[in-house]
């Protein structure tokens, strides 16, 4: 069981991964589906994301004195700068301000958005265990599989706002098919990508039953094969409903949303807990 | 579903184990027993890393910290001035910064018969 630092270290790297995968995610979704209405989520979670990269950066500092008077000791944050969590720094700050400039600047502002979001998420290939093994393609799996993540949890706000007034129905029956169909390439990318992280960050089929590491993984995978399962409702069953008109299918996909939304905050903290407390098998 | 993200998480957490040690050896070693005090520590790390923090508890004598201030850069071997209290047994504590900008820790003892 992780100490009083190890959980606050969770819980800011939940916040960071849900700050940034989603207000990048929803301004991947507004450009590709032309989703209106958006600007308030992005900035709520591009805020999100901005504090618990501050936070999560002082925490590191805290990290190096065993206290809180390394979270603003200018020492260990100056040493922790020099080195490639002082990179992601840059990244994630610099890409956040772009992301919450870009929509100060109306629709054009939505690809500077978009460029801020990727940046963002580009800063993930500079720490933590992917990284660690120097490998480009690997980097550029990583970068692949978040990009994916963040577009799929990006849809599911706007997505159920729609969903939750009759008005807008018919747009969200739209825009619900249209994301299906690009999912259906998405998804598979996704796990595949995933897969191939897994098997580099693992190594073995030992490791994976037998190590802290590797059952923490498994339990990610199956959350995301649950995930999987509601997505699948979802395009088969739900939003075709949606599209004939049933009153029923928008409750229904509201509802699903819902859980989705609690698997991916459950992903998510098993993927913090995995970049956090523990250390890749040898 | 907040209760069923609580208990994910708990039952996860009940599985995790620390990381593996990065230090090569110490002198004195882990749980050595030696006639007196020594006048330095030596630390010997598999990486160069850069200690931030160290701190001897002995017996019953508040926790100091020992001065690493003369050090820089990411190195692998640290010698530090230690402050001797006596016989009985010494418990170190350390904290560093990898290269990669991983935070490290870790502890070892020994005893001044």
């Amino acid at each position: 069981m992780p100490d009083f630092w190890g959980i606050i270290e969770v819980l800011v790297k939940l916040s960071l991964y849900l700050g940034i995968l989603t207000a990048s995610g929803i301004v991947f979704s507004a450009l590709i589906f032309k989703i209106n209405d958006y600007q308030k989520s992005v900035i709520f979670f591009g805020l999100i994301g901005l504090i618990a990269t501050i936070f999560a950066f002082s925490l590191r500092g805290a990290a190096l004195t065993g206290d809180m008077s390394g979270m603003y000791d200018t020492e260990m944050l100056s040493l922790l700068w020099g080195t490639p969590v002082g990179t992601a720094l840059m990244y994630r700050l610099i890409g956040l301000s772009i992301l919450l400039l870009g929509l100060v600047m109306g629709h054009k502002g939505l690809y500077f958005s978009a460029i801020g979001g990727a940046l963002a998420i580009w800063s993930f290939d500079h720490i933590g265990h992917v990284p660690d093994k120097d490998l480009t393609l690997l980097n550029l799996a990583l970068f692949l599989h978040l990009l994916f993540a963040a577009l799929w949890i990006g849809i599911l706000k706007p997505l159920k706002k729609l969903a939750l007034s009759a008005n807008t129905l018919a747009v969200a029956a739209d825009i619900g098919h249209q994301f299906g169909r690009l999912a259906s390439v998405t998804v598979p990318v996704l796990i595949i990508v995933g897969l191939y992280l897994a098997y580099f960050l693992v190594g073995s089929w030992t490791a994976l039953f037998t190590t802290a590491y590797g059952q923490t993984l498994l339990i990610k995978v199956s959350i995301v094969a649950l995930l999987l399962g509601l997505a699948a409702v979802n395009k088969l069953r739900i939003i075709p409903g949606l599209q004939r008109g049933d009153a029923n299918s928008a409750e229904h996909l509201v509802k699903a949303i819902s859980w989705e939304w609690g698997a991916i905050i459950l992903i998510l903290t098993v993927t913090a807990i995995l970049t956090s407390t523990l250390t890749l098998p040898t | 579903m907040k209760s069923l993200i609580i208990a994910a998480a708990l039952t996860i957490w009940s599985g995790t184990a620390m990381a593996h040690s990065p230090i090569e050896r110490t002198t004195p070693s882990n749980e050595a027993i030696v006639a007196a005090e020594p006048d330095m520590i030596d630390m010997t790390f598999k990486k160069g890393i850069r200690l931030t923090k160290v701190s001897m508890t002995h017996a019953a004598h508040p926790s100091v910290s020992l001065d690493i201030t003369g050090t820089k850069g990411f190195i692998t071997d640290y010698s530090i001035p230690m402050q001797k209290m006596g016989t009985g047994t010494y418990i170190i504590k350390w904290r560093g910064l990898g290269k990669d900008g991983h935070a490290i820790n870790g502890d070892f003892s020994f005893s001044v018969e």
